[in-house]
């Protein structure tokens, strides 16, 4: 227990290296995510098709390895990248596939006649989208969005890997001084969970709150 | 008014659309002129819907042309300049026709008023009060001036159509089109909505409708327009064509709709 107590002060760097990370990865993935989800869903096949390919090749990876692929093939292309930004890269790119399919699927829920209604008294495309699609989309956005935020914190550890202290790697340091794993371990894993939970608790309340439509 | 106020307003000439191999539009010929109603019966896959749809593209269609009010809805340019409107082109021209759907298609998280004032605010560009009065007044033309706070679940499949139908009219459309509007309704929910559209037909709205309703279609419309196999097969007023037909198909399509009441 005392371990414990006395691993939290080091271990403090290394949560906020994580959150800003997550924080990041998280912001990119939404803005690139909804922007190429409603690609997949509206463009023309030609944009549609890249974004498709992209897609599924971001999601066919193990994300260790799009770590790793960002962090040596960059320096190989003479792009000059910290390990910091390689490892947020390859986040971003992760997270940002996995937002472009809950948008699509988000934005596949919605009745066509929507789309319909719209068009007859004369919307054009961004007024659709922004006063009759994505209200109603929202909600089928949220929850399946917030997994992929807690996918993010803990894909996030994987960053430790190519040399960023953040909550994990802070857990590795202590436990090479201490030579106590387990209680060290437990407690990374918990502060993790804390985390994640109250994201989903945040989802919940979010899922209640948008929920204006009765089905 | 436009300047060619003589011409029909909807003047649909040979009219052809095919999706994939089945061609569902086989050169279709119809007017409608200013103030008239005309409703087009026929069976299911005789192409009605289909046409009713190209009027305001929500349905693209092959060749052949739709005038309203003078102007080419779904292309601009002739000859070899021919092209196929863009989206912003359309929606300024959707916005001047009317559609009523058979499913409402009201926006679910949108009050009543606000499905009615979201095309006179972002469409028309009015200020709040103003969208807000127009749509006040045609929800109260409907009869539902003490739901117009109601999200559209909480009113009944009658209720939401007529607010589809003030959220379609408000726009003030040169013409309105109207989709099978009673068939998703109740048989008891029919008759209110069928109200309203009467009423519009006394006020001299221009409109276009399909349905299933052969004597809301003889006493409503001017002339009845019966489709077959994507042709106009017959047209003519309510009495010609209801009355005695020599017309093999449409006696048949009389005779099964009969048999169904």
């Amino acid at each position: 227990m005392m371990v414990m107590v006395k691993a939290l002060p080091f271990l403090w760097q290394g949560l906020l290296v994580t959150l800003q990370i997550s924080a990041i990865v998280v912001a990119i993935a939404l803005v690139l995510g909804v922007l190429f989800g409603t690609a997949l869903t509206y463009a023309p096949r030609w944009v549609a098709w890249p974004v498709r390919a992209y897609s599924d090749i971001a999601r066919g990876l193990p994300l260790i390895t799009l770590i790793f692929f960002v962090y040596y093939a960059m320096p190989a292309l003479k792009v000059n990248v910290s390990g910091w930004w390689a490892a947020v890269s390859a986040l971003a790119a992760f997270e940002t596939a996995h937002v472009s399919e809950v948008t699509r699927g988000a934005l596949q829920s919605i009745h066509p006649g929507q789309t319909e209604a719209g068009r007859a008294i004369g919307l054009s495309f961004e007024q659709r989208m922004l006063y009759v699609i994505f209200p109603q989309a929202l909600r089928r956005f949220l929850p399946p969005w917030i997994n992929t935020v807690v996918d993010t914190v803990k894909g996030s550890a994987l960053v430790s890997l190519v040399g960023i202290v953040d909550l994990m790697l802070a857990v590795q340091q202590v436990i090479g001084r201490t030579f106590q794993p387990l209680p060290l371990y437990v407690l990374g894993a918990a502060i993790y969970f804390v985390i994640n939970y109250t994201l989903s608790q945040l989802s919940r309340r979010l899922e209640a709150r948008f929920a204006y439509v009765r089905e | 008014m436009s300047a060619n106020s003589g011409a029909p307003l909807v003047k649909v000439c040979d009219l052809r659309k095919r999706f994939g191999q089945n061609e569902v539009l086989r050169g279709v010929d119809l007017d409608v002129t200013r103030g008239e109603v005309v409703s087009v019966i026929g069976a299911s896959g005789s192409g009605k819907t289909t046409m009713l749809r190209c009027v305001n593209l929500l349905e693209t269609y092959d060749s052949g042309s739709i005038m309203v009010d003078g102007v080419e809805v779904g292309y601009s340019g002739e000859g070899p300049a021919r092209r196929r409107r863009g989206e912003r082109e359309l929606a300024r021209i959707r916005a001047d026709i009317g559609m009523v759907f058979q499913l409402f298609n009201l926006f679910p998280h949108l009050t009543a008023r606000e499905n009615v004032m979201l095309g006179l605010r972002k469409v028309r560009r009015l200020g709040y009060r103003e969208a807000r009065d127009i749509a006040d007044r045609w929800l109260a033309r409907v009869g539902l001036a003490d739901k117009r706070d109601s999200l559209p679940y909480e009113l009944s499949g009658g209720q939401q159509q007529r607010v589809g139908i003030a959220r379609a009219v408000a726009m003030n459309p040169k013409v309105l089109l109207l989709d099978e509007i009673t068939s998703a309704l109740d048989p008891e929910l029919v008759g209110e909505v069928l109200n309203v559209v009467r009423e519009l037909a006394a006020d001299g709205m221009t409109m276009l409708l399909v349905t299933h309703e052969m004597s809301f279609a003889r006493d409503v419309s001017a002339r009845v327009v019966f489709m077959d196999a994507g042709r106009v097969a017959v047209q003519g007023t309510p009495r010609e064509v209801f009355g005695g037909q020599p017309h093999e198909r449409l006696r048949s399509f009389l005779a099964r709709i009969e048999m169904r009441h």
